[in-house]
């Protein structure tokens, strides 16, 4: 089962493979609910991105220490059990006692819970290895995911608001309809595209392959 | 798959649900009341906001928006009304939106904050940017709609957003300011000025 510690892979590469080859939205295609609904802004695709990548790591250094506790037939609810844990842990603890961090993050903390990426990795990767490179392969997701939102949202505030990270860099609004879901729609597709092309033209790659979900 | 096997995954199941309950229940017990203290606090500090020149504000009562516990108050500076303050909930797009909105005493807002809500962010959770509470200053009953286009003379919604301006708008506070008006008259009947005389 445990074949990518045979073949001595870092945890370097691992990251990577996070980033760039099994990049949950441009590669994998999950998780693009929240890629289009909150990247209107690169404030919002980074608060998101630093709470998944936190939730993700999380989840999969139980998953991979619990997992010869799991029931093969009952993963699933148990791994939405893990992360709804995690994700409720995190909200009541930020709650008490980081207040000024919560009235900015907290929102983001709470719509995790249905996140396909989270469930993806504990399924395809931490059930099956150890806990160091499980806790390495959410981190280079995580990261992955958060790269990813802050790539969409640049474009998105930009021709949308013409700011970025808040600051004017044009006086009007260029495109309304970026900062809407239809926006989120297009640049999203576009820039999947941009990196099917890129993946193909210099990698000799098939493509994103993922089977998409929310 | 026989009985074994069904029992075995009830058993798994049903230990680490307990598991996970028990070390969840033990946070919830740790955190709750210091949750429940600022959330105390930090209602006590919006209050003075909402009338910065009261020197009192007393409770009037309870109203029950939603099924949920929500109060009214009469704010005064030296001993006259100078308005209300209320709060309220506004069923939103994915929450409750917990309002608190200021009329002075001929029931016009002067000012409003969210207490709490869960909007998605990026969208409905710009219902707590200063623009958007900045809209409701003036209005009064009449005045208290959502409207899409450019405007001032009603809300203008969040582009994007419009059932949760809706939420706070006319489920929140336009319901609220309504519950007022119809508390003090019926207070002002029971029992004489003494409640909240209009001023």
């Amino acid at each position: 089962m445990e074949h990518l510690q045979e073949e001595k892979v870092s945890n370097l590469q691992l990251i990577k493979n996070g980033i760039f080859k099994e990049n949950t939205i441009f590669r994998l295609v999950i998780s693009l609910c929240p890629s289009i609904a909150v990247t209107n802004s690169v404030k919002n695709g980074f608060l998101l991105g630093v709470a998944v990548l936190f939730v993700q790591t999380m989840v999969n250094t139980t998953v991979s220490l619990l997992r010869r506790f799991i029931h093969p037939r009952m993963r699933i609810p148990i791994y939405m059990l893990i992360i709804s844990g995690w994700v409720t842990f995190v909200d009541m603890l930020m709650a008490a006692y980081a207040r000024t961090a919560y009235k900015e993050i907290g929102l983001y903390i709470q719509i995790i819970v249905a996140f396909a990426s989270i469930l993806a990795r504990a399924e395809m990767f931490a059930s099956k290895n150890k806990v160091v490179p499980s806790f390495f392969d959410g981190l280079g997701s995580g990261l992955g995911f958060l790269v990813a939102l802050l790539i969409i949202s640049f474009f998105r505030e930009l021709l949308g608001r013409g700011t970025i990270i808040g600051y004017t860099i044009v006086q009007v609004k260029p495109m309304l309809i970026m900062i809407l879901p239809t926006g989120g729609f297009l640049v999203v597709g576009l820039l999947m595209g941009f990196f099917n092309w890129i993946d193909m033209r210099f990698y000799g790659g098939k493509g994103a392959g993922g089977a998409g979900g929310h | 798959m026989n009985f074994k096997d069904i029992l075995k995954m009830t058993f798994n199941l049903v230990a680490l649900y307990l598991a996970g309950g028990l070390l969840l229940a033990a946070v919830y017990a740790k955190t709750s009341p210091v949750i429940f203290r600022k959330n105390a606090q930090e209602k006590k500090e919006a209050l003075q906001r909402m009338m910065p020149a009261a020197d009192t504000i007393k409770k009037l009562g309870d109203w029950y928006p939603h099924d949920k516990d929500a109060e009214y108050f009469v704010a005064k500076k030296d001993g006259k009304t100078i308005g209300y303050i209320v709060q309220t909930f506004g069923k939103g797009y994915s929450s409750y939106i917990n309002i608190l909105f200021a009329v002075n005493d001929d029931f016009v807002v002067q000012r409003m904050d969210i207490l709490h809500h869960a909007e998605t962010p990026g969208l409905g959770d710009e219902i707590a940017l200063p623009y958007f509470k900045k809209r409701f200053k003036g209005k009064d009953l009449k005045h208290l709609k959502v409207v899409k286009t450019k405007t001032d003379k009603y809300v203008q919604a969040i582009t994007g957003a419009t059932i949760s301006s809706r939420a706070v708008t006319e489920d929140g506070i336009k319901k609220g300011l309504e519950f007022l008006i119809k508390a003090l008259k019926k207070g002002e009947v029971e029992h004489g000025a003494s409640a909240g005389r209009k001023g």
